[in-house]
């Protein structure tokens, strides 16, 4: 489905304006700073890309599945739902929806399980993960509802390609500007801007990145809003100056503590 | 649920029962398709969700528009536009033959719609005549997106019903796993047939072998030459060698012409050739077109 993306509704229904996406987030960040928020939404897009990994599922269904948590919550408090049920369950969707064929469920939560105690340990010493067949398919309602059946999601790697493609094919541009788009995950672009537009900002970064000089007179011809450019730009390049100083094994079991929860917790 | 009364039920579906009802305070009247969730390792049905995520995009005149999603305790109700009756009780209802009026504008409007679904990448690949609704006013409206799905055609619905295989193009039949839209063309030319003969089906195969002779006594059996490639699908065989026979004339006596040859476009065995959606909406046949349906816009 890579129709047309001004008719989608990803587009009519998706593109959130940037203060109702503040005001939204205003009960988690009475509770958290905003750097402490964007802490916790990177630990769980790694949650999200291992679980895919694991999976062996497509870089687009990953996408897709990190896009859903992050529309979820961009409407609820983290305390609706523990984004360690919610993350297996937007992969679970995704890949339904993405046309990858249905993982069986059993094999998620053995996979949940296998991931956390061997990869996240750090973040949950000795727990286990807590959630069963039955709590991923309750939760698959609900984010179903929450996203209001608006499934199908654009993902900048195909205007990517097509862009790389028209300034001259340039192998290691498109490399780390798809690193880039995958970085670009972890901050809120996906949720304020049209992905055509994140793969330019992406390009601009490698572009920087690998000093090279061609973007800029192929900007100039393309009719695009460089002040969305910058942003998008400003966005990913303050995700990187806050990986420099940040050590996640150190803070992420402060910071989950910390975190708005559901009450009352799951049975073990 | 408490919006809506059920008032009777239409059918089954590709993964649950579909009522009629009515809204309660708007007393529209709707169509509601019950999702069964029992299998419990899937969850939401993959069927459904393709259903849901497509219509929630795909908005058009020709299209059966999905009003509404509604959750309830382990329940998923899908909430669509109802439409009066399908293509296939619409022949069931005739009396003597059907006005070549209303032939072209069911098939400029089947057209129009799959035109729409193709420009979205999207393909429907079970259409047949109990997926095309028909309204009061004459409009036709593609449904059930439950099978629109890439991996593979199901030969089997929910009901254990065997899919009709009457409306399969020839290169799926012989297994061919790359779908595109040509797929979909060519059970747009077997409903076209069926809508000149008033409903009477076109190829009525009974299997696989029986369904590609049928095609094949028509229309020629395909070779190399006529369609490089042929041999190679998975599950080619060699069939009997029959030449194209009788002309389209005698099948679709009442069409005219240009008809048959928009037709004849259509049932192109080589999917490659098949004439697209669009270019069929531009064909001579529709030049004289009623312009009340060709200006309908969405």
């Amino acid at each position: 489905m890579a129709g047309n993306f001004w008719q989608s509704s990803h587009h009519q229904q998706w593109i959130l304006d940037k203060q109702d996406l503040v005001r939204d987030r205003q009960h988690d960040l009475n509770i958290l700073t905003e750097e402490e928020y964007q802490k916790i939404f990177n630990f769980f897009a790694s949650i999200i890309q291992v679980l895919g990994e694991q999976l062996k599922l497509r870089q687009q269904v990953i996408a897709t599945a990190t896009v859903y948590f992050k529309r979820f919550y961009a409407r609820n408090s983290l305390k609706c739902i523990d984004p360690l049920l919610l993350s297996p369950t937007c992969v679970f969707l995704a890949s339904k929806v993405e046309e990858f064929g249905v993982i069986s469920n059993s094999r998620l939560i053995t996979t949940c399980q296998t991931v956390i105690k061997n990869k996240f340990s750090y973040a949950y010493g000795q727990q286990e993960f807590p959630y069963r067949t039955n709590h991923i398919l309750e939760c698959e309602f609900y984010l179903l509802e929450n996203l209001d059946c608006c499934l199908i999601v654009y993902q900048p790697y195909r205007p990517l390609l097509l862009f790389v493609q028209d300034i001259g094919p340039d192998e290691q541009l498109l490399t780390y500007a798809w690193r880039i788009v995958n970085d670009s995950l972890r901050t809120d672009v996906s949720l304020l801007f049209p992905p055509y537009q994140i793969a330019i900002g992406a390009m601009h970064i490698a572009c920087v990145m690998l000093g090279k000089e061609n973007l800029k007179p192929w900007l100039a011809e393309l009719n695009v809003d460089m002040d969305k450019i910058q942003e998008i730009v400003r966005s990913i390049i303050n995700l990187y100056e806050m990986w420099k100083s940040y050590d996640e094994k150190k803070e992420i079991q402060g910071l989950l503590g910390k975190m708005p929860k559901p009450k009352p917790a799951p049975q073990r | 649920m408490q919006k809506y009364e059920k008032l009777e039920k239409i059918g089954e579906g590709t993964y649950g029962t579909v009522f009629k009802a009515k809204n309660k305070e708007t007393h529209e009247i709707v169509a509601l398709k019950r999702v069964r969730l029992d299998d419990d390792d899937e969850g939401v049905p993959s069927s459904a969700l393709r259903e849901i995520c497509l219509l929630k995009e795909l908005k058009h005149k020709n299209i059966v528009r999905l009003y509404d999603v509604l959750h309830s305790e382990k329940k998923l109700t899908l909430v669509f536009e109802h439409c009066d009756q399908d293509l296939k009780k619409y022949f069931d209802s005739l009396n003597g033959e059907i006005d070549l009026d209303v032939v072209k504008s069911f098939m400029y409007q089947l057209l129009r719609g799959l035109a729409f679904c193709h420009s979205h990448n999207v393909l429907h690949r079970d259409l047949k005549p109990q997926n095309l609704l028909i309204n009061k006013n004459g409009e036709l409206k593609l449904a059930d997106f439950g099978l629109a799905r890439a991996f593979g055609i199901p030969v089997k619905c929910y009901s254990a019903e065997v899919v009709t295989l009457w409306y399969r193009p020839p290169d799926v039949l012989f297994g061919a796993k790359l779908y595109t839209t040509s797929i979909d063309m060519w059970s747009a030319g077997c409903i076209f047939a069926e809508l000149a003969n008033s409903g009477r089906p076109l190829f009525p195969g009974s299997d696989v072998d029986d369904q590609l002779k049928r095609i094949f006594k028509l229309l020629g059996t395909p070779n190399e030459d006529t369609w490089p490639g042929v041999t190679q699908l998975p599950d080619y065989k060699p069939l009997p060698v029959y030449q194209p026979s009788l002309g389209l004339a005698q099948v679709v006596p009442r069409l005219p012409a240009r008809g048959r040859d928009l037709l004849a476009r259509l049932l192109t065995c080589n999917p490659a050739l098949r004439m697209p959606a669009d270019d069929a909406m531009a064909h001579a046949y529709f030049h004289d077109l009623n312009p009340s349906v060709k200006n309908d816009r969405c």
